[in-house]
């Protein structure tokens, strides 16, 4: 085949241009830290990449769902708590009246303190995150209880999701705690009208009625105990739900790293590569172009 | 043998050798000329006469120049001239579409609507919450300026390519008119029996360059000259006369141009807009333009069309059926699109609602129902969730937008591909072209001394009979 001067030239411009361009992409990975920065440059493991990355920003997203639900739950398990406490010291001030003297000033001290129980009790009802009454269903912006003990809220679940359609209820009804249902009492105990009945027996003095009540606060423990459990029930499905978004992250965050991060040793060595055949193209192109029969005549 | 033939066949080498450094010089002041095909000296032998009983020639002469020239070579680089026109043109305008739906430099589209329903998950958390609702309303405005910023830049795209048709148009027009005035000087010169080897360089490299822009077929006639024409048939030049394209908005297609062509010695203009770039516009600059600005941008268009379409109407369908915290109720979330075709655009999808209020998190009326109502965010939030029937199948918008980027960087990848690819082949071709007529320096350096030796030998020859015929007239003296 004959070579011509323009056969050499176009084969040193062409050497060094493919030189050049593999010399760029490695710099461009280099400097990205990307095997693929743009979808030409893979467009299966592209769109994987992007449909793992849409799996771990909704991974996030669940996580912040979960951490609302354990406040949620936390909150509603010291209000339970207190509300356990609550009534225990209502029994056993009860106890102590039935059992012990009927000295009038002790009754009427008895009384008033079950009344300021009652209230405290109401009050574990209210209680508010964020301003949000978390006992009162979907009308959580105004107090749950009244006063005198009635149910204003509703009985809604506050459902959110703690992965991709498995939505889980963090709030309780007042109602069914506090209450035993709708209408009072139809489901569980009526704690609030137990209190009612205990002040009103004892200041009329009928100790039966009132011993009678002792039984009533023991269900509304048991009451407020099983709602405790249950919560204990939610946390560890938010916990479990947590860890599962936690791995899931962690994993496809490995697996995305795999498809879409260099090995930069390796970028970093054939960059060396790259730089060392790039001089060694100009040097020897420097030396081909300057033969020439020229030099030789006179 | 007479002294006057020494003289006469020392003439002949004189001319014939000169002649030869002629061809010479012209081969090397050409060496970086596009296009120029080396060219030979081809000598002979003149005459044979007999002189006293033996045959003896008369000395030389130059019986051709020859032009070194592949006519199959030729044809393989128009060709591939064609796809490398077609490709570059389309890989040019896909980077700039690939640009548009790059999510791994720059958040775009796909990340706006991851956004937009993240703002309705945390509206679900706390559906009364005035920053929860403001979040909805600014990535709902995210997204609609994603999809209006997408779809302008990949009209631009396409307005772009056909503003680029003027400019090929009137290289196309410029190169059969100088084809055809080439066809007219070829033809004066070769029918005096020369052959006109400059202008056929120019020629050839002009149908090259001819092939670059629009897919060409074409055919040497007996007379010296080329007749062009339209991969698909109507001629362009015919002998001295050329075709003349010239360009018409169609109202039919965005006032795009149609493009037209008016045959050597015709007066009516033809619509070749569907030919023009052969088959499917697959060839050359024209077609590749063609083919980027009606059907490969289009394509990315009608996606992004569904996918805004599909969003407004689910979010839609369930937003109307909610209520927002003023009691307010039957209100659409984005504009109801009516046509899916354009919806992507500016006056196409567009935030219905302006008040926080008016967000419908509630399935019911929060004034009797409660304001902590978060049934209805919560079903929009999971819509981004829902698999949805769409043109690409069954699928989430979400894999239905990241099958659209797919599909961009298939288009880029393609395109390159055919790019290299023809690249490749050009080169290969060119050093094929170059080995068979390119012009090697020491060679013509080599036969400039092995001419001027000859020259010089020639003049020795003519000294030489010169003495003869004085020791001759000095006899007479």
């Amino acid at each position: 085949m004959r070579v011509t001067q323009n056969t050499t030239a176009n084969l040193v411009a062409n050497n060094l241009q493919v030189i050049r361009r593999r010399t760029e992409e490695l710099e461009q990975q280099a400097s990205t830290g990307l095997k693929v920065s743009k979808p030409s440059d893979d467009p299966v493991t592209a769109q994987q990449i992007l449909n793992l990355k849409a799996r771990i920003a909704a991974g996030d997203q669940y996580g912040r769902n979960i951490s609302n639900g354990i406040a949620w739950l936390t909150m509603g398990e010291s209000a339970m708590s207190e509300m356990g406490n609550v009534l225990t010291r209502a029994k056993e001030l009860t106890l102590q009246m039935v059992t012990g003297t009927n000295n009038p000033d002790a009754v009427t001290a008895g009384i008033n303190e079950l009344t300021q129980l009652k209230q405290q009790f109401l009050q574990m009802g209210n209680t508010q995150l964020n301003g949000k009454f978390i006992f009162g269903g979907f009308k959580n912006d105004t107090p749950a209880f009244d006063t005198t003990g009635n149910f204003l809220g509703t009985n809604d679940a506050m459902m959110v999701e703690v992965d991709r359609g498995a939505p889980i209820q963090i709030n309780y009804s007042g109602a069914d705690l506090l209450r035993g249902g709708t209408p009072p009492g139809s489901s569980g105990t009526d704690i609030v009208a137990a209190f009612d009945n205990l002040i009103t027996a004892l200041g009329s003095n009928d100790m039966t009625t009132a011993q009678n009540q002792i039984t009533e606060l023991d269900n509304g423990l048991s009451q407020i105990l099983a709602f405790r459990t249950d919560i204990g029930a939610r946390r560890n499905r938010l916990d479990a739900a947590n860890s599962v978004i936690e791995d899931m992250k962690f994993s496809t965050t490995k697996i995305m790293s795999d498809k879409q991060d260099i090995d930069i040793m390796q970028v970093i060595s054939d960059l060396s590569k790259q730089e060392t055949a790039y001089q060694a193209a100009i040097a020897a192109s420097a030396k081909v172009s300057q033969v020439s029969l020229l030099d030789y005549l006179t | 043998m007479s002294i006057q033939s020494i003289l006469d066949i020392g003439k002949s080498g004189i001319t014939a050798q000169r002649l030869a450094l002629e061809v010479t010089s012209e081969n090397i002041t050409n060496v970086n000329t596009p296009g120029y095909s080396r060219q030979t000296t081809i000598f002979q032998t003149s005459f044979v006469t007999e002189e006293r009983g033996f045959p003896l020639g008369t000395g030389v002469n130059v019986a051709e120049i020859q032009r070194a020239y592949d006519d199959f070579l030729q044809t393989q680089l128009k060709t591939e001239a064609s796809t490398t026109g077609w490709s570059s043109t389309v890989l040019a305008s896909m980077k700039r579409a690939e640009q548009l739906f790059n999510e791994f430099t720059a958040d775009g589209l796909g990340k706006s609507m991851q956004e937009f329903f993240a703002a309705w998950q945390d509206l679900t958390a706390n559906p009364q919450g005035q920053p929860e609702r403001q979040a909805v309303l600014a990535r709902a405005q995210q997204v609609v300026d994603q999809f209006h910023r997408i779809n302008g830049y990949l009209t631009d795209i396409k307005r772009e390519a056909n503003q680029s048709l003027e400019g090929i148009t009137s290289d196309v027009n410029e190169s059969l008119t100088r084809i055809a005035s080439l066809n007219d000087q070829i033809k004066l010169i070769e029918i005096r029996g020369a052959r006109a080897n400059e202008l056929r360089d120019q020629r050839d490299l002009l149908v090259r360059q001819l092939s670059e822009k629009v897919g060409i077929t074409y055919l040497e006639q007996t007379d010296g000259t080329l007749n062009v024409s339209l991969s698909l048939g109507p001629p362009l030049v015919l002998g001295n006369k050329a075709a003349e394209l010239s360009l018409e908005p169609d109202a039919a297609n965005n006032g795009y141009y149609k493009i037209f062509a008016t045959s050597p010695g015709d007066n009516t203009a033809v619509d070749i807009s569907s030919i023009v770039g052969g088959p499917n516009n697959s060839q050359g600059r024209m077609g590749g333009t063609l083919q980027v600005r009606d059907s490969l941008v289009n394509g990315f268009l009608s996606d992004l069309d569904e996918l805004a379409s599909s969003l407004a109407t689910e979010v839609n369908s369930l937003h109307s059926a909610g209520f927002g915290l003023n009691s307010s109720t039957g209100l659409d979330f984005f504009t109801a699109p009516t046509v899916t075709s354009g919806y992507s655009g500016i006056g196409g999808i567009q935030l219905a609602i302006s008040k926080t209020a008016d967000i419908a998190a509630a399935s019911v009326d929060p004034v009797t129902g409660g304001t902590g109502n978060n049934l209805n965010s919560r079903a929009i939030a999971s819509v981004y969730d829902k698999v949805l029937a769409t043109s690409g199948g069954n699928m989430t918008m979400e894999a239905f937008y990241n099958a659209l980027v797919g599909k961009v960087g298939v288009a880029v990848q393609d395109a390159q591909r055919s790019s290299d690819l023809s690249e490749g082949i050009i080169k290969q071709l060119d050093t094929l072209r170059e080995s068979q007529s390119g012009v090697s320096l020491d060679e013509e350096l080599a036969n400039l001394i092995k001419y001027q030796k000859a020259y010089e030998g020639a003049a020795k020859l003519v000294n030489v009979g010169t003495e003869m015929l004085d020791t001759i007239l000095g006899l007479i003296r």
